[in-house]
């Protein structure tokens, strides 16, 4: 009856942002990022690609409650970089990565369906 | 933007492929990218299905809900679906389904008029889109194994009948699990062993034959000729523990380590039928990096912590 619906889960209400930045007010280079409408899929790899960041002191995700569709990414970084920057970085990175491995596996596809 | 790239460098290898089956190992990543690849894979590369029944006639023994239900689970060839729109942000329309863009039309007119029963199954549907049409028809893909009678809808008997049109939309697997390609999708850790040869040969033939049956599954075997314990199939693993404590009780601790490499990944992916296999993988990965590509910083963010930035959080602190 009072069911929210089904799509409220992946399409972003109007007048809403997808990313909001806000900035931690007492510790400088830190931040959090509150993303809409994203769950473990992508909170989870963004937080392990800002763990291969030399330069991010501290990176987790959280999912608040289950039926808030949106994850909070916190990041902290060293004075070198900021929160900003290391967030876009790992947005880069991961996407380089799955360009090789979209390469990898067609090249793989093409190579096999050769062989048999 | 500056800054080093820690972009790592995934590896892939197919071990197996058909068209609704696939088995590869991926390497040099991480569980998380591997995760993400099974979530979107399951609940957010999109497929056509049926999505709104208009019942024209219904005599059979199933109610009108209940035949719409078994509709929307049919899986229908979705090769498509990638390019279509989503119906609620297609213009063309007002999301009512009505247009080629977004939606594709079937039909389905039966009438039992003998005294035999009458399977009512997909392959009555007829699809108003040759490339959008339930799966297992032969003429689609004859590589699919079959048994040619497609899936089946209701039975009727002697002067039932059924007659309605159906309205296909694109969807994802978040939204109903009718939508999601994928049958299963898993993926395992590639399992290191290491046996001390030095300690297992401290065992007796008798021993090493029942350490090696300890195990539930046949991962490992006696050489007939040597008569050395060998690992004959590691993947067989189920990291279940067991061969461990069988050491540990026969008084031999450290016998053999295994331990979960955690940067090599064994997938099995098998698909309903909607796209092939080898397909799904790649819309996968495209899916991943259009959500990637949402969640960048919009301009405006950027220019709104330059200016107040510093200056903001300052005074918000207090």
């Amino acid at each position: 009856m009072n069911a929210p619906d089904r799509y409220e889960r992946f399409v972003v209400p109007e007048g809403t942002k997808k990313v909001a930045y806000e900035r931690d007010t007492k510790i400088i280079n830190a931040a959090s990022f509150t993303i809409e409408r994203e769950d473990h899929t992508i909170g989870n790899i963004l937080r392990m690609q800002l763990h291969k960041d030399p330069n991010v002191l501290f990176a987790g995700y959280k999912l608040p409650h289950p039926l808030q569709y949106k994850i909070i990414i916190r990041i902290h970084t060293t004075s070198q970089s900021s929160p900003m920057q290391a967030y876009n970085q790992s947005i880069n990175d991961l996407d380089k990565e799955l360009d090789t491995l979209k390469s990898g596996f067609e090249a793989e596809l093409l190579k096999f369906s050769k062989d048999y | 933007m500056e800054g080093a790239s820690y972009a790592r460098m995934p590896r892939v290898k197919i071990r197996e492929l058909k068209d609704d089956y696939m088995k590869f190992e991926l390497r040099d990543t991480d569980a998380s990218v591997a995760n993400a690849l099974r979530r979107v894979m399951i609940s957010e590369v999109p497929t056509v299905a049926i999505d709104l029944v208009e019942i024209e006639v219904n005599s059979s023994v199933l109610n009108d809900e209940f035949i719409a239900h078994r509709l929307g689970l049919i899986p229908l060839t979705s090769e498509r679906a990638m390019a279509m729109r989503f119906s609620r942000d297609c213009d063309a329309c007002d999301g009512d389904g009505q247009c080629e863009y977004c939606s594709v039309e079937f039909h389905l007119r039966v009438k039992c008029i003998t005294d035999q029963t009458l399977d009512v199954s997909s392959k009555d549907l007829i699809s108003s889109d040759h490339t959008v049409t339930p799966v297992d028809v032969p003429g689609g893909d004859a590589s699919i194994e079959s048994d040619g009678r497609g899936i089946i809808i209701v039975k009727l008997r002697r002067g039932q009948e059924l007659r309605l049109r159906a309205i296909a939309r694109k969807g994802i697997g978040k939204d109903h699990a009718k939508w999601s390609p994928a049958a299963t999708v898993t993926f395992m850790y590639e399992p290191d062993i290491h046996i001390n040869e030095d300690l297992m040969e401290s065992l007796t033939l008798e021993e090493k034959k029942e350490w090696v049956d300890s195990s539930p599954t046949r991962v490992f075997d006696i050489d007939p000729v040597t008569q050395q314990v060998m690992v004959v199939d590691p993947e067989a693993y189920s990291y279940d523990d067991e061969v461990i404590k069988k050491a540990e009780a026969m008084g031999k601790p450290g016998l053999i380590e295994i331990t979960a490499k955690q940067d090599s990944f064994i997938f099995t992916v098998e698909s309903t039928g909607a796209v092939k296999a080898s397909q799904l993988l790649l819309n996968s990965i495209e899916i991943l990096k259009q959500k990637l590509d949402a969640v960048r910083l919009s301009e405006d963010t950027v220019e709104a912590d330059d200016q107040f930035g510093e200056l903001g959080a300052h005074m918000r602190g207090g």
